[in-house]
């Protein structure tokens, strides 16, 4: 699977969008599962206000590594700061809404 | 080529405990190792290796999604290959490998142009390393290679370069479809087609296709032939709008440009079925004439009619030339002169054949030169011009075109004059713009009695068929312009006739075969239109003995011509007249006989002359008397005209009876009368004397 670019949306300069990249192994049964997960938070918290780039570790292990991650599925919240890591299929919306910046 | 993911197999508890100990050696954050924990892990990435080391789950998921790739392959495409930075594969997979001969193993660490392919060339190879050193995508690569079999088997080869996370490159991949059933389709196809094609260019007709909008989709041979011989509406190619070509159509074109327009839109909206209009269009080399066939077409593909265009001016021309052909004999039928049927038959030869003018040089016999005789030109101020100015104009047999037409007895004709050295100044009309012309004699019994020469800026070549129509003109006119020449000759000789009829006597008559007057000029002395139908002896107050008048119809019945046939009338005064009247049998073509015809002449004078000569023999007359000098002047001049009349008459011959001219007979009456005369200029004045008072006492 090449690199995988998910939804880009038109930046709306009064709302701050969020910047994501979803670490996946192509096929795996976790890795199906967050990238479905994601798409519904997204959909359900971030409306258009997202951009979501999913990489493939088999394709692009090296990439991986540089970003620090060693498992997958793995979600990495690039912007805006503070970054934060969740790893697994992400079920726990809570723990994703949390690690967005979006719940407290 | 990215490095493939380890996979390792757990087996049995033991294995698998202990790939749990050593992927949680790997992972070091407490999140990590919660979630493998919780069994949402598929994969750890070696941070050694780099490579990404897939769990149970995900391993399995991986090879059963490898199996289906492999699986739509064989249905998408026949092979799945890769190639390394080198091009040379490093591993080619498909179902029907061992048919074609390009087996992994046959394949593996050769390059596409190492293999068996024999459809590409040097420079083909060579353009595709250079795509492939671009890095470009390239899509059916179409090869051509001999399988196992022996038989011949077509490949598309699509493929897209592989780069690295580094974006380093990594060679190939790509997928090759077997298109051998394609190929031998197509070749059908275009076989069938290349057939079609064949017999459309064989048609001599030109065949044009026309989608909805009237573009032209596709043309024959005869077809572009067309277009390039000709302009106008003939001339639109492959890829115009022929609907556009014929509503922009100018000239002498524009009305069959708008006809045809509106019958190919009414075909292509399905309206009508077929369309067809005949119409006439200009080149350089001459007016040409072209049948057009316009019919619908059905089916889904982009076709909606088809245009047959048919040059038929070979037709056109024969049918114009046979039109003229009866044109120049309706011509000569309605014409009373040799003016008017020269003029109407040029001007039929120039309608017929575009010409601008024509002119008719008649032979001079005598002076043995073509002189100017008749023309007709078109309403335009140089052909007019140029017309005046050939008036006088007089050919030498030889000179010029006419004179070498006159010479040679054939037609000639001038394409170009300004190049021919055949052609005098005055046998074109280079200001008008003529610079070819047209001369063919004119002939009566083969013999040549004139030229007829036609002018015009364009003179097509003759073929056989015109000549022929030509020669057929000349002939027609020429022995039109003889008859006319005898028509003539015969009737100023008539005319001739007539006024010596009018001087030697006083009328003129006809009779039938019941010798009764069918005719009898005016200036007679009986009457007018009531005496048709009358003979001599019905006429009024005539005294004649009867058996003079039973001889003289005998004479009659017997067909003899008769001459000085005398008879008296008498007048309403009681005077009387004397008359002689000549005639001869009128025979028809057949030799049978139709009436009578002859003159009559009022000879009371000289017979009252006679009589009182005859009545004054042995009277008394005085010399000195003044009545008797006017006597003898009055039967002097009586005498006089009696000797003139014979002297003038005298060469009708007279029958004898025999049917031979009775010459005795004539010199007889001639030398009786003159000696009558001479014995009247021997008398004595007693005798005139006699006479006058003979006159006298008879009054």
């Amino acid at each position: 699977m090449a690199r995988k670019k998910a939804k880009r949306v038109t930046p709306d300069a009064a709302t701050t969008v969020v910047v994501m990249v979803l670490y996946i192994t192509e096929s795996g049964p976790n890795s199906v599962r967050a990238i479905a997960n994601i798409e519904a938070i997204c959909q359900e918290h971030l409306k258009d206000n997202f951009r979501l780039e999913i990489v493939d570790v088999l394709e692009y292990p090296r990439r991986a590594l540089a970003d620090g991650v060693v498992v997958t599925p793995s979600l990495a919240k690039v912007s805006p700061l503070p970054a934060a890591t969740v790893v697994g299929n992400l079920s726990d919306t809570g723990e994703v809404l949390r690690a967005l910046g979006i719940r407290g | 080529m990215q490095p493939a993911p380890s996979t390792l197999t757990p087996s049995g508890t033991t294995a698998e405990r202990g790939f749990k100990k050593a992927i949680l050696r790997l992972v070091k954050g407490g999140p990590e190792r919660l979630a493998i924990e919780a069994g949402q892990i598929d994969a750890i990435i070696d941070p050694t290796s780099g490579h990404a080391i897939l769990l149970p789950d995900a391993q399995r998921a991986l090879i059963e999604r490898k199996v289906g790739f492999r699986s739509l392959i064989g249905l998408a495409f026949d092979w799945y290959w890769e190639q390394d930075e080198c091009y040379c594969f490093v591993s080619h997979r498909g179902a029907t490998d061992e048919a074609l001969g390009f087996t992994e193993e046959g394949v593996i660490g050769k390059a596409l142009w190492d293999l068996s392919i024999d459809n590409l060339s040097k420079t083909d190879w060579q353009t595709l390393r250079q795509q492939l050193e671009w890095r470009v995508i390239f899509r059916d690569l179409e090869v051509r290679c001999v399988d196992r079999a022996g038989e011949l088997r077509y490949l598309s080869i699509s493929g897209e370069p592989i780069f690295d996370d580094l974006d380093q490159f990594k060679g190939y991949r790509g997928i090759t479809r077997d298109i051998t059933g394609r190929k031998h389709s197509e070749a059908v196809v275009q076989e069938s087609n290349r057939y079609a094609r064949t017999i459309l260019d064989g048609l001599g007709a030109a065949i044009a296709v026309l989608d909805e909008a009237g573009v032209v989709l596709s043309v024959n041979q005869a077809w572009r032939a067309l277009a390039i011989a000709h302009s106008g509406i003939a001339d639109v190619a492959f890829g115009s709008n022929y609907l556009a070509g014929c509503d922009n159509a100018g000239g002498d074109e524009h009305v069959d440009g708008m006809a045809i327009a509106a019958g190919v839109r009414q075909v292509i909206a399905g309206e009508r079925a077929l369309f067809r209009h005949d119409h006439a269009s200009d080149s350089p080399a001459g007016r040409r004439w072209f049948a057009l066939s316009i019919s619908g077409t059905s089916g889904n593909d982009a076709a909606r009619a088809v245009v047959s265009c048919e040059d038929i001016t070979e037709r056109k021309r024969g049918e114009l030339l046979l039109e003229l052909e009866r044109t120049v004999l309706r011509c000569l039928a309605d014409a009373d002169t040799a003016t008017v049927a020269l003029k109407s038959v040029i001007r039929a030869v120039c309608e017929s054949q575009g010409w601008n003018c024509g002119r008719y040089f008649s032979l001079d016999p005598s002076a043995g030169v073509l002189r100017f005789d008749e023309s007709w030109g078109i309403p335009v101020a140089a052909v007019e011009q140029f017309l005046d100015k050939s008036r006088g104009l007089v050919f030498r047999p030889g000179a010029g075109l006419a004179g070498r037409v006159c010479q040679l007895g054939q037609p000639l004709w001038v394409l170009d004059g300004t190049r021919d050295a055949r052609v005098s100044s005055t046998a074109l009309a280079p200001e008008t713009g003529d610079e070819g012309a047209f001369v063919f004699p004119v002939t009566s019994e083969d013999i040549i009695i004139g030229v007829l020469a036609f002018s015009n800026p364009i003179i097509r070549e003759p073929d056989d068929r015109t000549l022929q129509v030509v020669r057929s003109i000349g002939g027609r006119l020429g022995r039109f312009l003889q008859r006319q020449e005898a028509v003539d000759s015969l009737r100023r000789s008539e005319s001739r006739f007539r006024a010596l009829t009018d001087l030697t006597s006083d009328w003129y008559w006809e009779q039938n075969r019941d010798c009764r007057f069918t005719q009898i000029a005016d200036g007679n002395p009986f009457g007018g239109a009531g005496l048709l139908g009358m003979t001599h002896w019905d006429l009024p107050g005539v005294v004649l003995a009867d058996a003079t008048w039973a001889e003289h119809r005998s004479n009659l019945a017997a067909r003899w011509s008769f001459h000085d046939f005398e008879f008296a009338t008498v007048q309403a005064d009681g005077q009387c007249s004397y008359y002689s009247i000549c005639g001869e049998p009128v025979y028809d073509e057949a030799g049978i006989f139709s009436g009578y015809r002859g003159t009559g002449l009022d000879i009371t004078r000289r017979k009252c002359a006679e009589i009182a000569l005859r009545e004054s023999e042995g009277a008394e007359v005085n010399p000195d008397d003044p009545a008797f000098a006017a006597a003898v002047r009055v039967a002097r001049r009586a005498l006089a005209e009696r000797i003139a009349h014979l002297v003038r008459t005298e060469h009708r011959p007279v029958n004898n009876g025999d049917g031979q001219p009775d010459l005795n007979g004539q010199a007889s009456a001639i030398s009786g009368e003159l000696l009558r005369a001479l014995e009247f200029d021997r008398a004595t004045d007693l005798r005139i004397a006699e006479a006058i008072e003979l006159i006298g006492r008879t009054k």
